[in-house]
């Protein structure tokens, strides 16, 4: 049995896949605990937090601390003592008394720490991490060695962030553990993360409802190439679908690059729960009419033109002309947005998408599709996804030493490239086994990079690096297909 | 300013055997520093692709029975002296480094960047018009800067700061009052020419400058021959563009070399050749990587600290790792500087009557 729960900005959806779909819609004031009453308690759970943590991302500034361990090159704020080299030597120590003198009279929220290098060797950022924790609680500090990628500017803005939304994401993982303790959360790729690399790593949580979307999407309707069109209560998300697969963006975020991939996707700030004001306008203020809410909105808007939504007897403040005026400005926007696409199929989904979706392939004049389950499409993609992972790889073979996104692992002398490969495809599995990945879901490790070169010194051949990217990539677990 | 930087993973694939100095791994730990610096994010960085150089580019300074070997040895492999054999392949490989430097030039002439650097391989700058020699086989500079002629440029400096005097860009230009040779190189060294004698001839007599200073010569000796000499001779002859063959094989933990550049020296060198730039030929200068062979203690702060220099960005924390700081005492020598000097003194005299700035303070 799989569940899967998407966080929304106006409702939390949950499906229950077994030999059937079930799904349900719970508004977001009745909390997540009660959404996570309708799970089950036995089998899979995924869970996809991006609303919660999209509002602190986008949020207003927090007092975060940066200390950066740069060594030599660029110029970096919050530099301290110490230095990694490219081939992951100590070249210079940390001084201890320096982050001691900086951690007393500190009083930022959190604490993010990053080491230029220190993708090929994590131990000076442990070192500080070991002091800056006799300060501040683990949920308060963010390391940048799990990013796994070369990148220090990058690393250093997401590590940030991680140190931000780290408390958020340990108190959903409380939460949940209560109801399921081997729940996984959902990654901006639409992959499923364990709770403890999703401390490691928080950031990789941001944004996965366009992720579970298109899973969904494709999950129930088996189109391969289309535009999903995700009509939700606040916005309307357009998610291309190519060959069965999202599309892959990096992140930016205040205008610099994170470490962190998503699903490519164009937001429109109009949904079902959008006011009516002088017209439609791009926000909201509580819930539409027929849920309760004080302000009319697009869906009260909809009910007022003949569609039955909530408490249709409450949107009756609007009337006709203006209900048909605010649905027309809808199309116009949306059908504008997707143009730009060039799509052949549309497929809708959320829970407006019943009524809007065809309107909007009129206008472009194009098929559109209205899977069954599309109100909760986003719930059935977490609840269908499979584990997945990406591993930088940095091996040594003078150093003797390997290196799996900065963490040591025990090192091995290989006969060649193809062993070696061998080996360490073995260990990225392993992660995922000890995640309770299915054997079938990591069969396919992709190799995103394989660079090798020798090592020349004195005329002579002394070692080899390699440098690999090896990734099982998201999709939908064979179990569940 | 923005700078450009010429690269492609092709850049790595030349290799005359699997132990020789000019080598991949020359580069990669230069590339794993640029990318962890995140250097091809900055705003004031362009990375660009280079496009292979033509044969008619090629001729512009080889000899077409040259460049007709070197094709020919191309396809089942070749020799042309102990050091530079000719692996299967090369030519394209070759073309790729020349098109790369012409790239180079087209960018900063198309004001797509202000300057722009080559991190290209394999090298160039000992390759004459009808031999190729030490790790040499197309002179990349020499052909970016005859490009740069055929676009409309009158006069080019050349300023060669590898460790090993630039012989093949000084035979090519030997006679040509339009481009100004200016090679600073350890001497007595290989390949054994760039005294300071040497001021070039007929036309061209006066604009061929060698600078040979001996083993130990550090930052001070580099800054005093940029103030004393370099500078006062770009102001004079005013060039449209300025072209560095960028060795960085003078770096104290070279393998090859005796000098003593430290990194910071690098990037102090490349700043003051910027201001220089800025001031006489609109910011263009085109550096192209020529030698460099400590792969891990100097080339990934060398070549980071001269594109920090040509990007304006701040340069305080470009310097080596402290593990590195005995190899420099020891490689410093305090005899340099004086001989240093004295060959100044030399030199003057021998181009006083091609060059106002010496003339000015000669009151004999």
């Amino acid at each position: 049995m799989f569940t899967g729960i998407d966080i929304g900005g106006t409702n939390t959806d949950v499906a229950v896949i077994d030999s059937q779909i079930s799904t349900y819609k719970v508004p977001n004031g009745e909390g997540l605990d009660h959404a996570l009453m309708k799970t089950s308690k036995t089998g899979r759970l995924a869970v996809s937090t991006s609303q919660p943590l999209n509002e602190i991302i986008t949020g207003p500034p927090v007092d975060i601390h940066t200390i950066t361990i740069p060594g030599p090159g660029l110029v970096y704020a919050g530099a301290v003592k110490g230095a990694v080299s490219h081939r992951g030597d100590i070249v210079e120590p940390i001084n201890p008394d320096e982050i001691y003198q900086l951690m007393r009279g500190q009083h930022a929220r959190a604490i993010a720490i990053a080491g230029k290098f220190s993708v090929r060797n994590d131990i000076q950022e442990k070192q500080v991490y070991d002091i800056v924790s006799q300060f501040y609680s683990d949920e308060q500090i963010a390391i940048s060695s799990p990013l796994g990628g070369l990148n220090f500017p990058a690393r250093i803005h997401t590590t940030r962030y991680n140190a931000r939304i780290k408390g958020k994401v340990s108190s959903l993982i409380k939460q949940i553990k209560k109801v399921n303790p081997d729940f996984y959360f959902v990654t901006s790729t639409g992959g499923l993360i364990s709770s403890d690399r999703a401390l490691e790593n928080p950031m990789l949580l941001f944004h996965s409802s366009p992720a579970t979307v298109a899973t969904g999407a494709y999950y129930l309707s088996k189109i391969d190439d289309c535009l999903v069109v995700d009509i939700g209560g606040t916005t309307t998300e357009l998610v291309p679908v190519q060959a069965g697969k999202p599309i892959f963006e990096t992140v930016i975020l205040d205008g610099s690059k994170t470490m962190i991939q998503a699903v490519s996707a164009t937001s429109i700030p109009y949904g079902g729960d959008s006011c009516i004001r002088d017209g439609l306008c791009s926000f909201r203020v509580g819930c539409s009419r027929a849920f309760g809410g004080g302000e009319p909105t697009l869906t009260d808007a909809l009910n007022v033109l003949g569609a039955r939504i909530g408490q249709a007897t409450r949107s009756d403040v609007l009337d006709r002309m203006t209900a048909q005026h605010v649905v027309q400005q809808y199309v116009d926007a949306v059908s504008h947005a997707i143009e730009k696409y060039h799509p052949s199929v549309l497929v809708g989904t959320g829970y407006l998408a019943h009524y809007l979706l065809s309107d909007l392939a009129e206008r472009i004049k194009t098929t559109g599709v209205v899977p069954e389950h599309a109100a909760s499409a986003n719930a059935v993609g977490a609840a269908v996804s499979k584990l997945s992972l990406e591993v930088h790889v940095h091996v040594d073979t003078e150093r003797k030493r390997l290196t799996l996104n900065g963490m040591a692992y025990p090192y091995k002398d290989m006969q060649d490239e193809e062993h070696l490969l061998t080996y360490v495809t073995e260990l990225v599995r392993d992660i995922a086994r000890r995640e309770r990945a299915p054997e079938e879901d990591i069969e396919d490790v992709q190799i995103r990079l394989f660079s090798s070169y020798d090592v020349v010194r004195g005329w002579r051949v002394t070692a080899k690096i390699t440098d690999m990217v090896l990734a099982i990539a998201p999709g939908i677990s064979v179990e569940a297909l | 300013m923005t700078c450009g930087i010429v690269y492609a993973p092709s850049y790595l694939t030349h290799e005359q055997s699997s132990s020789h100095p000019e080598r991949r791994e020359r580069l990669s730990y230069t590339l794993d520093q640029l990318v962890e610096e995140g250097i091809f994010d900055l705003p004031q960085i362009k990375l660009l692709t280079p496009k292979p150089a033509t044969r008619d580019d090629v001729l512009l300074v080889h000899t077409p029975a040259y460049l007709k070997f070197l094709e020919e040895a191309s396809i089942h492999g070749g020799i042309i002296d102990a050091d530079t054999y000719v692996p299967k392949g090369l030519i394209h490989d070759a073309l790729l480094a020349v098109g790369g430097a012409i790239t180079a030039a087209d960018a900063v002439l198309n004001q797509e960047v202000k300057n722009s650097f080559v991190l290209a391989r394999p090298p160039g700058h000992h390759a004459g018009r009808s031999q190729g020699a030490g790790f040499c086989y197309l002179n990349n500079v020499a052909i970016m800067v005859r490009h740069l002629q055929r676009r409309g440029l009158r006069r080019i400096m050349i300023l060669d700061w590898d460790a090993h005097h630039g012989n093949g860009t000084e035979e090519i230009f030997y006679d040509d009052p339009s481009v100004l040779f200016c090679s600073v190189h350890q001497y007595p060294f290989y390949p054994g020419s760039g005294r300071y004698e040497d001021i070039g001839v007929g036309e061209g007599k006066g604009y061929n400058i060698n600078l040979p200073i001996p083993a130990g010569s550090s930052d001070n000796v580099y800054r005093y021959l940029l103030e004393e000499i370099i500078i006062p001779l770009a102001d004079e002859y005013m060039p449209d563009a300025i072209a560095i063959s960028a060795g960085q094989d003078n770096h104290f933990t070279d393998p090859l070399t005796g000098l003593a550049l430290t990194a910071r020296g690098y990037a102090g060198l490349m700043q003051e050749m910027c201001i220089l730039a800025d001031s006489i030929c609109y910011g263009r200068i085109i550096a192209v990587l020529e030698g460099g062979y400590s792969v891990e203690g100097g080339l990934p702060y060398t070549n980071l600290g001269l594109i920090a220099a040509m990007a304006g960005l701040d340069l305080s924390a470009i310097r080596e790792p402290d593990i590195y700081r005995d190899t420099l005492q020891k490689a410093v020598s305090d005899d340099a500087f004086p001989k240093v000097i004295a060959m100044v003194s030399e030199l003057k005299k021998k181009l006083v009557e091609h060059w106002y700035f010496i003339r000015r303070y000669d009151f004999g």
